[in-house]
């Protein structure tokens, strides 16, 4: 009577126990294969020519601002030829430079620090369900440069790309655009500035509360490091002033 | 005591099984990060965005071609090029706030609690429908420009209190902007669910005048 007993409650669980996790395991598989399907319907049948016009609109973007850049570069040119003829133009000229620097228009090298921003690349438990949290946004990219310009920044680029006074972060999906640019997680952010006053607000508890909380909990990836001899480039987009006139 | 053991042992790799199956999901949705994997909808929208971008780039070199020529012209015939210079330092003036400047756009006005993180999304997304300047309240926005909090929930740009009921201005297409912010599931939707106790309202503005930037950040 006793062994028997014993059998039982040693047979009975195992089945029950194994009912549970095979059970979770179809209901993944099935979720998986049926958020695929769900997708493949409407993305099967657009994606392919979707993606080719998304591809040559940013190829074609490319080009178009290597000839912006080497329009300005000649234009630039004729003027610097120019400017030494009168002192307006020589005043005129110096003008245009120090307003070209402070607009983001010239490339600029110095020390600073750079931000790396990145998905969670390995998954710990405390991600399941909480995809949201590991990966980044583009509300934290605009965090970390309004955090860059408040610790004393003089220029800023993410992934090369020149923030400005026209500059957006835009999200589109997983996608983010910086100035009508696409781009993808890892990001790189090179703040050229006063180095202590960057790593002291980066380092304050009130600043990036959020971005750093994720860090700790989600595995999200977020670094700041000192970083010497920055190199951050000119501003390649449109300046695009046709609305605003000057008072 | 076996058989008992041998359960377990099932159990146990049933259940990594099952963990393995979790992670498996999550991860890919963590990787799923390429243009391959966004819905059309999504794509149309990049779309939409990469053409508007080009098309301005475009309008902006055909401008730079005129005014190369027109600047090239002046110089050979010997009055320097005086005029082209003078215009670009206007648009520069403009690009980098340190002119006053008037001219048409919307107006978003923010009754109630609001955040500075907030604020600073809202001129990212005035900025992203083409906002060419914007002003918080009576205080330009520059291309350095930083949001904060103030004491008495009052919110700062650049370090200067800014007391609600706040009004950002920006000069810019008024019908861009208008729709940009209005739009279903725009920020100004997405405003009103979180602060449910602030009123929003936006208004397109023929005639803006903005102040140019107050202490423009040196080096």
């Amino acid at each position: 009577m006793a062994t028997l007993t014993e059998r039982r409650t040693g047979r009975l669980p195992a089945p029950l126990v194994l009912m549970l996790p095979a059970l979770l395991f179809g209901l993944l598989v099935t979720l998986q294969w049926r958020t695929q399907q769900d997708r493949s319907e409407l993305t099967v049948r657009y994606n392919a020519p979707l993606l080719d016009a998304a591809s040559s609109l940013q190829k074609e973007q490319n080009a178009l601002k290597a000839q912006l850049a080497d329009l300005r570069a000649q234009l630039d040119q004729i003027q610097r030829g120019a400017a030494s003829q009168t002192s307006t133009s020589r005043e005129l000229q110096a003008r245009i430079e120090e307003l070209s620097a402070a607009a983001g228009l010239t490339a600029r090298t110095g020390d600073g620090v750079t931000v790396i921003l990145d998905d969670a690349r390995t998954t710990s438990p405390a991600q399941a369900g909480n995809v949201e949290k590991s990966i980044c946004h583009s509300t934290d990219l605009t965090d970390i440069i309004n955090t860059a310009w408040r610790g004393g920044a003089q220029a800023i680029a993410v992934n090369e790309q020149r923030i400005v006074g026209s500059s957006s972060v835009y999200c589109v999906g997983s996608t983010i655009m910086v100035n009508g640019t696409l781009m993808s997680p890892p990001f790189e952010v090179k703040i050229i500035g006063p180095q202590n006053e960057l790593l002291a607000a980066y380092d304050d508890p009130n600043e990036l509360r959020d971005i750093k909380q994720r860090r700790d909990v989600y595995g999200l990836g977020f670094r700041v490091s000192r970083t010497a001899g920055l190199k951050v480039p000119s501003y390649d987009g449109a300046l695009n002033v046709r609305y605003a006139t000057p008072q | 005591m076996r058989s008992s053991a041998g359960g377990i042992s099932a159990a146990l790799i049933a259940m990594f099984l099952g963990l393995l199956a979790v992670t498996q999901v999550r991860a890919q949705e963590v990787y799923s990060r390429s243009l391959e994997l966004e819905t059309p909808s999504s794509l149309t929208t990049l779309i939409a965005n990469l053409a508007e971008r080009n098309s301005a780039l475009r309008e902006e070199i055909f401008d730079l071609r005129l005014r190369t020529e027109s600047a090239r012209e002046e110089v050979a015939s010997g009055k320097g090029s005086l005029t082209e210079a003078q215009r670009q330092l206007t648009q520069l003036e403009v690009f980098a706030a340190r002119t006053a400047v008037r001219g048409p756009g919307i107006s978003v006005r923010v009754e109630g609690p609001f955040d500075d993180r907030a604020l600073s999304d809202l001129v990212n997304e005035l900025r992203n429908a083409g906002a060419e300047a914007v002003a918080v309240n009576t205080v330009r926005v520059g291309p350095r420009s930083w949001f904060g909090a103030a004491a008495d929930r009052a919110l700062a740009v650049d370090g200067v209190a800014v007391r609600g009921p706040w009004v950002v201005t920006a000069v810019g297409s008024p019908e861009v902007m208008y729709v940009a912010m209005t739009r279903t599931g725009g920020i100004i939707g997405q405003f009103e669910l979180i602060y449910r106790d602030t009123r929003f309202s936006v208004a397109r503005e023929t005639a803006l005048s903005l102040p140019s930037l107050a202490n423009p950040p040196r080096g």
